[in-house]
């Protein structure tokens, strides 16, 4: 501690927690910017950043010198904002009528898609920029050496942010934008064309991210997923600050800049835990963050309009008990003629159906998007982990302690977020999940940090039912999840599952009926939490290693791709996008190493076209043949009791 | 030929039916007002207007022209001003920059409006300049609405309830600066549940019920209509 008190090194720590807090304004006031006007989150914005950075690589290949340093720092961002053009106009606008879970996929999609493309222009090597003599070296304050390149980054960012005050606080454009994000239909009403403001933010908030990505480049690396990685903490930013807030960016980017810095010095095994720690705690005692404000309830017309814009068909195509069945036996005889790699496969999607059905009663049942749900999935699978390996239990009583301790950390994560709704809740659900994910990673003692545990013993289940082999084990999955995904479907049908989505269409009217609105989104929450703990578990006994890689924020995004691909308001629906998103994984991975490309591209077609997702879509398509042939109608739906 | 007609008009809120064929028209320079209980259907008649919900069938014509199908922008740069019942001033922004947001440059009215002219017809808001939207009294809210729409140089104003939660003094006021805005050749729609209020400012009225026009006359004759009176706006 003696150190702190040097000041040298203070000069250097200081400096250094100011160029990171740069970095952070410049890219998260973008993403702050846009979702103030938009109202959308954008997940790309860190892939905007990451294409600021490779293009000013790019350009410096060509253009050397200061001179040339200079006009590519100011090209790149250019350059981005004509990307952004490209998205906004072409993809973006054609979403805006859709419920915001659509735009959440869409930027996803986009993640995934520029991602791939960086890696296959510029390869998926780390890339250095060198910078101009001038301010490549460094010099010498109070002591400490610090590099030019951090003061030009340090005078740089207030500058801009100056410049960015300027604009919104003393031009018109500015004000515009202003009014737009605290009541966009009133701005349509006094004459101000929104299509064009939309575009015009859209690009100019992707500009401050390539601006961002630009100056960061050559202090940093840069390699492809450099954006996935830059997006959770901006998130955190914004988020802790009060999304749509200029000034919480500011202070946000200060507050983490700063943290980080600390963090390394004093506690260097905790201090990603102390982020997420530190926004969690923001958002359970200012749920809106420092600056924000409570997000405004749409108005009524336009929340109907976004209702109509992907109607959902009242008639399900809804099938006879005995046809139920036939997926079971199905089920139950193909593994017998499929070899070893399939019934693993099998038990795969088994694992993540259980999942994605479990996450469904939040999203499609209640209308709570969660992004946590990996911290449940690695609560059931460190539990049978660490049972397995640490003390002599059997298999099965340590799966069924797998839920139980899912529960546990559902019931007070779920105490916390369920107090917040809509983006906020998906983001404190998100921070929970990464202080979990912080936590493991770091807990070298317990959970064997990021090496994980390997070598889970299988143990005869009582009775002595081996289930070691692929195949017993691959119906061991089948006999608890076809369990499991029972009692959740009767979950959804009873009168429980029937207030749930009462809540989900209006919280408010069920609140007025006298329903404990928070205390069953808690319930809900809880439940899916252990059924995915569940599912975790399984995987554990199923892969007999694990990492602390299966509760990172893209597991979480897992089942909400599964349940869209699959269709969000049918029970079955986030089962079949499973087996799709499974499927397709193994198959992309096997084939091209650009999976996450395609996979990005179908996601954006389902977007873009089958909002309902393909059980929607089924559903819809058997609703308009049967339309036309009343008899058939009248046939498939009296016997199955539907209407 | 009228100034605003409106032919037919049906509108919905996803599958709900709001309005019924509605049908009526505005003559250029007067202050009509249209008169209904609360969810009767006159935000809604507004709203399909200016584009907000755009109306499924029938016509909207202003100035002769088909203005339905357009997005609410446009119709604005028609000439529609739209004054929402909520107010709904900017709350971040102070009372210039509310007016100055509404400012259109590119269009070429003779006289248009401008911060100073609305300022002299609502004194208040000058003095208040500079404080948020936020920090606005209703009375104030509602002056800065109207006078924020008025920058847009309308010739038409669509003024849905202003009268609604304000006190008994500042509705007076209302009426006169209703009176004055008509004076400077403003046509004017008011939407009210305030009989009274409407009989001081217009000409004409129509009434709605469950999302159909019930009845035109003029304000005269309404006001002797018992029954009419006794069966849509009695509280």
């Amino acid at each position: 501690m003696a150190a702190f008190f040097d000041v040298s090194f203070l000069t250097v720590q200081v400096l250094s927690a100011l160029r990171q807090a740069a970095f952070l304004f410049l890219i998260s006031s973008g993403l702050t910017l846009v979702f103030g006007v938009l109202n959308i989150l954008n997940f790309a914005h860190g892939s905007l950043y990451m294409l600021g950075a490779y293009f000013i690589y790019a350009l410096t290949l060509h253009l050397t010198g200061p001179a040339g340093f200079v006009i590519a720092l100011l090209a790149a961002p250019l350059g981005v904002a004509l990307v952004a053009v490209v998205i906004e106009m072409g993809l973006l606008r054609r979403i805006y009528i859709q419920e915001e879970i659509y735009q959440l996929l869409l930027t996803y999609a986009l993640v995934l898609i520029i991602h791939d493309m960086a890696k296959i222009v510029f390869g998926p090597e780390f890339k250095s920029i060198p910078k101009p003599r001038a301010i490549g070296g460094a010099v010498t304050i109070f002591g400490g050496t610090v590099p030019v390149y951090t003061l030009v980054v340090v005078v740089l960012a207030p500058l801009v942010a100056l410049l960015l005050w300027y604009l919104l606080y003393r031009t018109r454009t500015g004000k515009i934008v202003r009014a737009t994000s605290s009541d966009r239909e009133m701005a349509d009403a006094l004459g101000i064309n929104m299509s064009a403001l939309f575009t015009l933010v859209f690009a100019f908030g992707a500009m401050l991210a390539g601006f961002g990505g630009a100056l960061a480049g050559p202090a940093r690396t840069v390699f492809p997923s450099v954006g996935t990685e830059v997006i959770i903490e901006c998130f955190v930013v914004v988020v802790i600050g009060g999304l749509g807030n200029l000034w919480g960016a500011l202070v946000g980017s200060l507050l983490i800049g700063t943290l980080e810095t600390v963090g390394i010095i004093v506690f260097p095994e905790f201090e990603m835990s102390f982020i997420y720690l530190l926004m969690v705690v923001v958002l359970i005692l200012r749920p809106w963050g420092l600056f924000g404000r409570p997000l405004k309830v749409k108005a009524l017309a336009e929340k109907n309009l976004g209702m109509e814009a992907q109607e959902i068909s009242p008639v399900h195509f809804s099938v006879r008990p005995l046809v139920r069945m036939i997926p079971l036996v199905l089920l139950l005889i193909v593994p017998l003629f499929a070899g070893r790699y399939y019934q693993y496969l099998l038990t795969q999607i088994l694992i993540a159906s259980l999942m994605a059905v479990a996450f469904n009663l939040l999203l499609g049942t209640t209308g709570l998007l969660s992004f946590g749900q990996a911290a449940f999935y690695g609560a059931g699978a460190y539990t049978v982990g660490l049972l397995a390996t640490k003390t002599g239990i059997g298999s099965l009583s340590s799966l069924l302690l797998a839920p139980l301790v899912a529960m546990v950390v559902a019931g007070i994560i779920g105490f916390f977020c369920i107090r917040l709704s809509g983006v906020h809740f998906a983001m404190l659900t998100l921070a929970f999940g990464q202080l979990v994910f912080a936590i493991i990673y770091k807990w070298y003692n317990f959970t064997g940090g990021d090496n994980g545990i390997q070598g889970i013993p299988v143990r005869p289940l009582p009775g002595g039912i081996d289930i070691g082999s692929n195949l017993s084990m691959y119906y061991f999955a089948l006999a608890a999840v076809a369990v499991a995904v029972e009692i959740l479907r009767r979950i959804r049908s009873s009168p429980f599952g029937a207030t749930l989505k009462a809540i989900r269409e209006n919280n408010q009217r069920a609140e007025y009926l006298g329903v404990n609105v928070k205390l069953y989104q808690w319930t809900a929450f809880v439940i899916a939490g252990a059924f995915t703990g569940l599912a975790g578990g399984l995987y554990a006994l199923m892969e007999k290693s694990i990492s602390p890689d299966i509760i990172l924020w893209t597991k979480s995004a897992e089942p909400v791709l599964m349940t869209i691909i699959g269709g969000i308001y049918s029970f079955a629906g986030p089962a079949v996008g499973a087996v799709v998103f499974i499927v397709l994984n193994s198959y992309l991975v096997a084939w091209t190493e650009n999976w996450a490309l395609v996979l990005g591209l179908i996601l954006l077609a389902m977007v873009l076209m089958l909002p309902g997702g393909a059980v929607g879509f089924v559903n819809e398509k058997a609703r308009g043949a049967f339309g036309k042939m009343g008899w058939v109608r009248r046939w498939a739906f009296s016997k199955s009791g539907a209407s | 030929m009228a100034l605003l007609t409106l032919d037919s008009v049906n509108t919905y809120y996803g599958r709900s039916h709001i309005l019924f064929d509605v049908s009526l028209a505005v003559e250029k320079g007067e202050v009509v007002a249209l008169l209904g209980r609360n969810g009767a259907g006159k935000s809604t008649t507004f709203r399909s207007i200016i584009g907000l919900t755009p109306p499924m069938s029938g016509e909207v014509r202003f100035k002769g022209e088909k203005v339905n199908g357009l997005r609410a922008f446009r119709i604005c740069r028609r000439g529609i001003g739209f004054v929402p019942e909520d107010r709904r001033c900017f709350p971040d922004l102070t009372v210039r920059e509310n007016l100055e947001v509404a400012v259109r440059r590119e269009k070429n009215t003779v006289d248009p409006w401008t911060v100073e002219r609305v300022y002299a017809l609502f004194p208040r808001l000058q003095e208040r300049e500079k404080n948020l939207g936020s920090q606005l009294s209703g009375g104030e809210q509602q002056m800065l609405t109207i006078a924020r729409t008025l920058m847009t140089n309308p010739e038409m104003l669509l003024l849905d309830e202003p009268s609604e939660g304000l006190a008994p003094l500042v509705v007076a006021l209302l009426a006169d600066m209703i009176l004055q805005i008509r004076k400077e050749g403003v046509t004017v729609l008011l939407a009210e549940q305030n009989l009274n209020f409407c009989a001081k400012v217009s000409d004409r009225g129509y009434v709605i019920d469950k999302g159909s026009v019930k009845y035109e006359g003029t304000m005269k004759n309404l006001l002797a209509d018992d029954e009419v009176k006794e069966k849509y706006l009695a509280v």
